[in-house]
């Protein structure tokens, strides 16, 4: 039978599927921001009002802006670690936990003091931390890959005993915690542990600009290595790739592993840089708002880049907004969740299903349900 | 059915295709894979809508737009794929989708009418069994008492036979002969001309989604049916060759026993011996224990005893060199390619970690690129580059794909999986020569397939499976159709040749 | 231990499995139908506000376990929605489900301050004071609210329609094999909304009875902890049978309820450790029984029609 004919401008390389897959994110964001301001206006405040003064919040000057990218640096880092494992059709939802581990390991180092100089006592908190976050990771991997636990399940629940976890670490009287505190918190991290702040007067801390590091160099290690290779191979059809001879448990547990890394220095960047102490429930919710970036990224590197951004800045925006017009903050979690419900609802991916009927073959129901979650999303 | 017309996005499945089924008749529908003879009649069963054309029922036209209102026309329809349910008992699955007035389920009467129709056609099965652990013939014994449990007057059967036994289609024929002296009407679709001929009163071929035309029976001879089909006369001679050198075995298989899927045994014991230089034939009716064979032999698939070698190698794990061991799978949209990745990449699936498609740890694109315009040249492949996705290749060039793959660096043993399934006839014959050539240079072929034509057409010897054993093993130069066939019955070989 | 502790501790593993039971009720046959409802959670915590907040201002509990379901029911459907007419990816849809639901009720729950001090009405206790006090099963069973005595009956109920009913077997035949209930006339599209609509009237019933079944007041938005998620475990580990989820339930409600006994009690171990313990029981039970069950067959995946 004859191939199936697609618009000629798809062809084009690059342009063609960045058209493709361009327009469905921002018609759905178009819509979720949309409705946001229909719920804003009926809890009654002016929308115009309330997204300018989201705006501002975000863009109005460098202090904002600045907000902007200490905000971004969890999604960047976060969203990344998710769009790994989505590569591959594995949902590492586990990020929250993973950045409180990543903060334990990085109080372990960071608070006392070790007589490092600053730069070897950041990186030895910053790997630690990561250790950290990899050995937390290696539980719900281990299970998805060699168990067939669902990693959605095994990580949420994780994410719950890594709070709980970290809670002890820095309650009394556990040698990290503040002595005499009203809150659990740990003691403040070593001045050589901490990460500089890069223009006065403001909070912006390098975190930003690791994760964007990260993204591009893993936008690289996915398209020209053979890890990367084997990720998509994994991704796009788990049967062709364990012919090919991809141990694809292995990849699939190092994927979530490598998840875990970057969670891991997410948590440890926004203690060392911003929080200067590890405290009870220091993060809330950034582990969905991961999976939100990696979503509305379509699991590229450099679409979560895109996507961390615009979230970080509806964030701190968000801030702004509820201070000015009353509106609660969990507003932005509202609109950032309706953003990427209207994106995966508004365009069902067409191509797959030309591509069954072209063969006579028919496609018998799924066996691998797990794996083949993920067509929507790539 | 008058001039239905049917389209899928960029083919043309059926073009103005007519067909008469009449009263207490058996009509076969013949036409080769991909010829769109199960697209008519998912049409006719609702599942697809045509884009023009009528259907008649009795003389009046109806609109069937689901399959819910082709029962209610009282059409009837065993599917190639079995659209049963696994995991729900014979009687559940029997019921499923009836209406029903009542709140709860009334099994009593519908397990009493059941067996009723279990003796009257002499189709026995466990109404309390579970469907999935039936035998495959049984299954198929469940979905034909489905539709008469709906008292159907129409009833479609879509390639029944091929997961029949020999003994099993005497059965099928048994009952379909019933069926008609009740006045029930019977399409039966088919690729195999013999079964055609014993057991349909008129028959109607296509191909290519065309009309050629309706000639009753007995008019016919298997020659004339087969020049139909395929649109040019067809010979089931063999291709020349030149004889074999010296016997040197490259595979052996030793005391293997495998499982399948479900933990059922697979391969009993199985021994065997590819030498170098020569196609081994693997027939058998399909799900005999040929995918387990295929799969064993390259490491996708762990034996639970016995030795497999390749020359001087031990297989115990997946196999991904190219250089050593060529393999066609037998699905290659589900396992010998990603669909979604380029031609250039599909290319080097089992090679991109290797020199020279690598250095430094980063994939060297630019090569990648070069070594797939050279194979698209060697293999004549028809795509508009090497950049464009295996997806919107056709059948047969993405089966060029996997073989451009798997045999260009030369294995010592090449593995073929039905590698001409769904494919046409010119892509089947591309297939036929490289598979011969790869055997005159001196490569050891494993060839398994359910054609019984190519697999006499091709192999210089040829072994029978039957339920994971081999029923004997003849000189392919030799062989007849009624010995292999006795053989795939189960009976096997009595006294070597 | 002390009889005493027991009697006290098999109370509150009632109590906490209760919620539990509800919400595997209705994903149970969801998850037979093939779609994972995986918003349970969020749609549990709309359920938990959306019955405190109708008890506050009209005093019904009637009424509040009505509205209640009517939400649910909105949510399952846009659940439904997205997941089986848009054929969006069942995890995803689910986690914005819960994102959604999490920062809606914050939101709300800030402009309903009032009712953070006010105890609501609850559900009644369904037998008379006498019984109370029978020894051991007095106060395990007799002193429950009226949604205990739901909550036992119902996994007996559950199992009946989905295995002895017409509709239970339709219900099945989609999450195995939807083509072949589609072949013989079902409307496989109607009943996996059926049951994904199902799943979120009982799980905004248990986010409900959560709140209104002793307590009578929310906490936060992050009151449902994980909850949803725990009966997500709970139905995998019951290998998708209404009466061994519940058993399930019932376990990983035990594990809760003794995590507070012991804290109350002051116990060695810190506290924190103990509520960890209905997660890691749960992980745990998750992996030791996975390889065991049966999965439905298209459990999770998208269905399309021209899927022939």
């Amino acid at each position: 039978m004859k191939a199936i004919k697609k618009p000629k401008f798809i062809e084009v390389p690059f342009i063609g599927e960045l058209a493709l897959s361009g327009v469905r994110p921002i018609l759905g964001i178009a819509l979720g921001l949309l409705a946001g301001g229909v719920l804003i206006a009926v809890s009654g405040v002016n929308p115009f009002k309330a997204y300018k003064a989201m705006l501002q919040g975000a863009f109005g000057n460098r202090y904002a802006f600045s907000n902007v990218l200490v905000r971004s640096s969890p999604l960047l880092l976060g969203g990344i670690g998710v769009s790994l494992g989505i590569k591959a059709g594995v949902w590492n939802t586990g990020i929250e936990g993973y950045m409180y581990l990543g903060a334990v390991g990085a109080a372990v180092v960071g608070i006392p003091a070790l007589g490092l100089p600053p730069v070897a006592h950041i990186i030895l908190t910053l790997i630690v931390a990561m250790a950290f976050g990899a050995a937390w990771g290696l539980i719900p991997g281990y299970l998805r890959a060699y168990k067939g636990v669902n990693e959605v399940t095994s990580t949420i629940m994780l994410n719950y005993v890594a709070v709980f976890l970290t809670s002890w670490l820095v309650a009394e009287p556990q040698p990290l915690a503040e002595i005499g505190s009203f809150y659990p918190m740990s003691k403040l991290f070593q001045e050589s542990a901490q990460l500089p702040i890069l223009v006065r007067g403001t909070s912006l801390h390098p975190g930003a600009f690791i994760g964007l590091a990260v993204c591009v160099l893993l936008y690289f290690v996915l398209r020209y290595t053979p890890f990367g290779f084997r990720t998509r191979m994994l991704g796009f059809n788990p049967n062709a790739a364990r012919y090919a001879g991809v141990n694809t448990r292995k990849q699939i547990m190092l994927l979530i592993i490598i998840g875990a890394m970057l969670g891991g220095l997410a948590g440890a960047i926004e203690v060392t840089g911003l929080k200067r102490r590890v405290y009870m429930n220091f993060v809330t919710g950034v582990g969905y708002e991961s999976v939100a970036v990696a979503l509305l990224a379509g699991g590229n590197p450099l679409g979560v880049i895109a996507a961390a951004l615009f979230f970080s800045a509806l964030k701190a925006g968000g801030a702004t907004m509820s201070i000015q017009t009353n509106i609660g903050a969990p507003m932005t979690s509202v609109i950032i969740a309706l953003c990427v419900i209207f994106v995966i609802g508004v365009g069902v991916s067409e191509r797959r299903r030309l591509g069954k009927v072209q063969d006579n073959e028919k496609s018998e129901a799924v066996n691998e349900p797990k794996i083949k979650e993920e067509e929507n999303v790539t | 059915m008058q001039d239905i017309t049917k389209r899928f996005p960029g083919v043309l499945a059926n073009d103005r295709i007519s067909l008469e089924c009449k009263k207490g008749e058996v009509l076969g529908l013949l036409g080769e894979n991909g010829a769109g003879k199960t697209t008519l009649m998912n049409i006719l069963y609702g599942l697809h809508q045509p884009d023009s054309g009528r259907i008649y029922v009795d003389g009046e036209e109806v609109r069937i737009t689901s399959p819910s209102k082709a029962i209610h026309y009282g059409i009837g329809m065993v599917h190639q794929h079995f659209k049963l349910v696994d995991t729900l008992t014979v009687l559940e699955n029997i019921i499923l989708g009836i209406p029903s007035k009542k709140l709860l389920l009334d099994l009593a009467p519908a397990r009493k009418y059941l067996l009723k129709l279990c003796e009257e056609y002499e189709l026995f099965v466990d109404p309390d069994a579970e469907v999935g652990r039936l035998p495959v013939g049984q299954q198929q014994w469940v979905e034909i008492l489905k539709a008469l449990y709906r008292n159907v007057q129409i009833l479609v059967f879509d390639e029944p036979t091929s997961v029949l036994t020999p003994a099993e289609s005497d059965q099928l024929c048994r009952a379909i002969r019933r069926l008609t002296a009740e006045g029930r009407s019977i399409v039966f679709i088919s690729h195999k001309l013999r079964e055609v001929m014993e057991i349909t009163d008129r028959v109607t071929i296509i191909r290519d989604g065309k009309f050629i035309g309706t000639i009753p029976t007995r008019e016919a001879t298997q020659l004339k049916l087969a020049q139909m089909m395929v649109g040019r006369p067809v010979s089931i001679v063999r291709k020349p060759r030149p004889a074999l050198e010296e016997k040197k075995p490259v595979l052996v298989m030793k005391d293997v026993n495998v499982s399948d899927d479900r933990g059922v045994p697979a391969l009993k014991n199985f021994n065997l011996i590819v030498n170098a230089g020569e196609i081994l034939g693997v027939a058998g009716v399909d799900g005999n224990g040929q995918r387990e064979l295929a799969e064993c032999v390259v490491g996708l698939r762990k034996p639970a005893s016995g030795t497999i070698h390749v020359r001087d190698r031990q297989i115990t794990d997946v196999v991904a060199d190219p250089s050593f061991v060529g393999f066609i799978p037998e699905d290659r949209q589900k396992t010998g390619l990603v669909l979604d990745f380029s031609v250039s990449e599909n290319l080097i699936i089992k090679e991109y970690d290797k020199q020279p498609y690598i250095k430094n740890g980063v994939l060297k694109y630019p090569v990648i690129k070069k070594h797939a315009r050279s194979m698209i040249e060697k293999y004549n492949l028809k795509t508009p580059s090497g950049e464009v996705k295996v997806r919107n290749l056709s059948g047969g060039n993405q089966q060029k794909v996997v073989i451009a793959r798997e045999l260009n660096l030369g294995p010592v043993l090449d593995i073929a999986s039905q590698p001409t399934r769904g494919l046409d006839m010119g892509a089947v014959s591309n297939v036929h020569d490289t598979l011969l050539s790869e055997r005159n240079r001196g490569a050891a072929v494993l060839f398994i397939s359910a054609e019984l034509q190519e697999v006499m057409a091709l192999s210089d010897r040829i072994i029978v499976l039957f339920r994971g054993e081999i029923m004997g093993d003849i000189d392919g130069e030799t062989a007849d159709v009624s010995t292999i066939g006795q053989m795939m019955l189960g009976h096997p070989l009595e006294v070597g040749i | 231990m002390s009889l005493d502790m027991i009697v006290n501790w098999m109370q509150a593993t009632l109590r906490w499995s209760v919620p539990l039971i509800l919400v595997s009720t209705g994903e149970v046959f969801a998850e037979r139908s093939g779609v994972i409802n995986m918003g349970i959670e969020g749609i549990m915590l709309s359920g938990a506000l959306c019955g405190i907040a109708v008890s506050f201002f009209t005093g019904g509990v009637f009424m509040a376990v009505l509205v209640t379901m009517a939400l649910g029911a909105m949510m399952g459907l846009a659940v439904a929605f997205l997941t089986v007419s848009r054929r969006t990816n069942q995890v995803v849809t689910g986690l914005m489900i819960n994102m959604l639901a999490m920062g809606g009720t914050n939101l709300l729950f800030a402009l309903l301050s009032e009712s953070r001090r006010t105890r609501v009405a609850t559900f009644p206790v369904l037998f008379p004071q006498s019984m109370h006090n029978i020894p051991i099963i007095g106060p395990i069973l007799f002193k429950q609210p009226i949604s205990t005595w739901v909550a036992l009956i119902l996994p007996i109920l559950s199992g009946i329609v989905l295995y002895k009913t017409t509709w239970g077997l339709n219900v099945r035949a989609v999450g195995d094999n939807p083509q072949s209930a589609a072949t013989v006339g079902l409307s496989v599209i109607k009943i996996k909304y059926q049951t994904v609509v199902l799943s979120g009237i009982f799980a905004a019933l248990g986010g409900c009875v959560l709140t209104l079944g002793e307590v009578g007041y929310f906490a936060s938005g992050g009151m449902t902890a994980g909850r949803g998620f725990i009966v997500l475990a709970a139905v995998v580990v019951g290998g998708w049978d209404p009466f061994k989820t519940a058993l399930a339930c019932l376990v990983f409600g035990a594990a809760d309820a003794a995590q507070l006994r012991f804290q109350a009690m002051g116990s060695v171990i810190p506290y924190q450790f103990l509520q960890m313990l209905p997660y890691l029981v749960t992980v745990i039970a998750l992996t030791i029984m996975v390889e065991h069950s049966r999965v439905p067959k298209t459990w999770g995946a998208a269905y399309d029609r021209r899927d022939v």
